[in-house]
């Protein structure tokens, strides 16, 4: 469960904390499949960037099953929640099965050494996403649907109760946009995992998520 | 890569090793098959002369490639490399600046004392280059931005190094010429009581970073929220890569194109992006690349020792130039 409470957030800027966003409070529960939405600019990845602890929040709280996000250690929150960027992730002989077994980093040891449990755990995020034919694929041969799948199973292998995607339909067609959010929709109903995506594509969102954040002018929040 | 393959290349490449390590022993401009090992000479040339060269040159091979693969790693770039980034030219000009003095103070000669204060400065030039370059790549994603300051801090050293030449003693000016075209012929056996110790321990530092290198190869901010330390992992590498180049380039003088071409080289060979991998191939092919490099230069001619610089930029050049070309390979 995340709870933001009266949360602003923001960034350091030359001249001190600049403020994107503020008095922002929701609850989000697991199995809910959050839609963020917001024009451009209005703070929807500086809000997802806080939400990860990759920048702190300028006051407020974001709270992780209670506990606060700033008590959370970098293992602890990497068990807790896990993210899907939209950057291009390939080069230096990364196959699927490589980024797909990254997602078990924080249950590891230090030379990186895979037990055979964690490898029976990539073997079925994989299959998860039907990417079991494609493992052994560069990521530089793999389509944008393909890698997006990938970053997600890549999820799965975390073991996250949380995933938290950022403009995860940017690089897609219409048809990948909607296998893409049925494999969302499905995790929350079988996993009960919650689920926050950020889009532009309101039509789409409208059809899969059961809860909606949507950012607007003089930080008012609408939530349903 | 599975267990049994990453086995069976291992051993491939340390028996190349074992037997190049015995040609490097053997062969020079005196083959040791010539000689009595009753004859003083022989154990003169092998434990004097040829042991601690090519000692040197399996830990300058392996601590110059783990560099280039840890930086390049964590630049996420292929062209990283001590060299390239004129981290080894930071060593050099320190280098220059510790042989002047140390020249007009007339302490050189002092037992340990001069090597010591140029290993420290070599260290201590290393060191500075690293963070210049650390903190370029932390104001700019771009790898050609972080390149090109890479290339152009080389040039800012070079020039000052070419000023410091002009204006110093002839005598120092010749100590320095003949360390900066790179030899592995310089270290003792006494030297390397030292240098080796503290380039395994570096080199064993290196293993404990597979875990947190193997996630930084998506990108940082997977790696952070996969639980790396970003900012750890940086002061990590800076720490162990200044150390072992400043090191490795004090006592050899920087070595061209090792620390980038075997990473490369081991990626385009072995197809493997996992570190634990990476580690043992580049320790082993960069002994490969040294000890092939150190037997042509004492092969060519009987009357001369080619400086080791020129044979393996001839090694590590073309490997550079097919990346070039096959820009669609699958290395960064």
């Amino acid at each position: 469960m995340i709870q933001l409470n009266d949360l602003e957030i923001g960034y350091s800027g030359k001249k001190g904390p600049v403020s994107v966003f503020k008095h922002l409070s929701s609850v989000f529960n697991p199995g809910d499949l959050v839609g963020l939405m917001g024009d451009n600019g209005i703070g929807k990845s500086t809000l997802l960037k806080t939400m990860t602890g990759t920048i702190k929040a300028l006051s407020g709280q974001i709270l992780l099953d209670g506990k606060s996000i700033d008590r959370y250690t970098a293992a602890e929150l990497a068990q807790y929640l896990s993210i899907v960027i939209t950057e291009k992730i390939g080069g230096f002989n990364l196959t699927a099965w490589d980024v797909v077994a990254s997602g078990r980093t924080p249950y590891i040891n230090l030379f990186g050494k895979l037990e055979q449990r964690d490898k029976d755990i990539i073997e079925t995020s994989l299959e998860k996403l039907n990417l079991l034919p494609l493992k052994d694929k560069l990521m530089d041969e793999l389509s944008d649907g393909q890698r997006q799948k990938v970053m997600i199973a890549k999820s799965l292998a975390q073991q996250t109760p949380v995933i938290i995607l950022d403009e995860p339909t940017a690089f897609l067609d219409y048809n990948s946009k909607h296998r893409l959010f049925k494999v969302l929709k499905e995790l929350c109903e079988k996993e009960n995992k919650l689920i926050i995506v950020s889009s532009h594509d309101l039509d789409l969102m409208t059809v899969y998520i059961n809860r909606s954040l949507t950012l607007l002018e003089g930080n008012v929040a609408e939530i349903r | 890569m599975t267990q049994g393959k990453f086995i069976f290349n291992t051993i491939c490449l340390l028996v190349l090793v074992l037997l190049l390590t015995a040609a490097d022993l053997c062969f020079g401009s005196i083959s040791l098959f010539s000689l009595s090992p009753d004859d003083p000479l022989f154990s003169n040339i092998l434990y004097d002369f040829r042991l601690p060269k090519t000692l040197t040159c399996i830990l300058a091979g392996s601590a110059l490639s783990i560099c280039g693969l840890l930086m390049q790693s964590l630049f996420r770039n292929p062209l990283a490399g001590p060299y390239v980034l004129g981290v080894s030219s930071g060593a050099s000009l320190f280098v220059a600046v510790a042989t002047m003095l140390l020249t007009s103070l007339n302490i050189s000669g002092v037992f340990f004392v001069g090597k010591g204060i140029i290993t420290l400065f070599s260290i201590a030039g290393a060191f500075f280059v690293t963070l210049i370059i650390l903190m370029v790549s932390k104001k700019s994603k771009s790898n050609v931005t972080i390149l090109l300051v890479g290339l152009m801090l080389s040039q800012i050293l070079g020039a000052s190094q070419g000023l410091i030449e002009y204006i110093s003693s002839p005598d120092s000016l010749k100590t320095f010429v003949m360390w900066s075209m790179g030899s592995v012929g310089g270290t003792t056996l006494s030297d390397l009581r030292f240098v080796a110790p503290l380039t395994l321990i570096l080199l064993g530092l290196g293993f404990c970073l597979i875990k947190p290198m193997n996630a930084i190869l998506l990108n940082e901010q997977y790696a952070q929220n996969l639980g790396v330390n970003i900012h750890r992992l940086r002061i990590s590498v800076i720490v162990i890569t200044s150390i072992l180049v400043g090191l490795i380039t004090a006592f050899c003088g920087p070595i061209a194109f090792v620390g980038i071409s075997v990473p490369i080289a081991s990626r385009l060979f072995f197809k493997t992006s996992h570190h634990l991998h990476q580690m043992v191939f580049c320790i082993l092919i960069g002994a490969i690349v040294m000890l092939t490099a150190d037997i042509i230069c004492q092969g060519i001619s009987n009357q001369f020792t080619l400086p080791i610089n020129t044979v393996t930029t001839l090694i590590g050049s073309p490997i550079v130039i097919y990346l070039l070309f096959r820009s669609k390979l699958n290395i960064g």
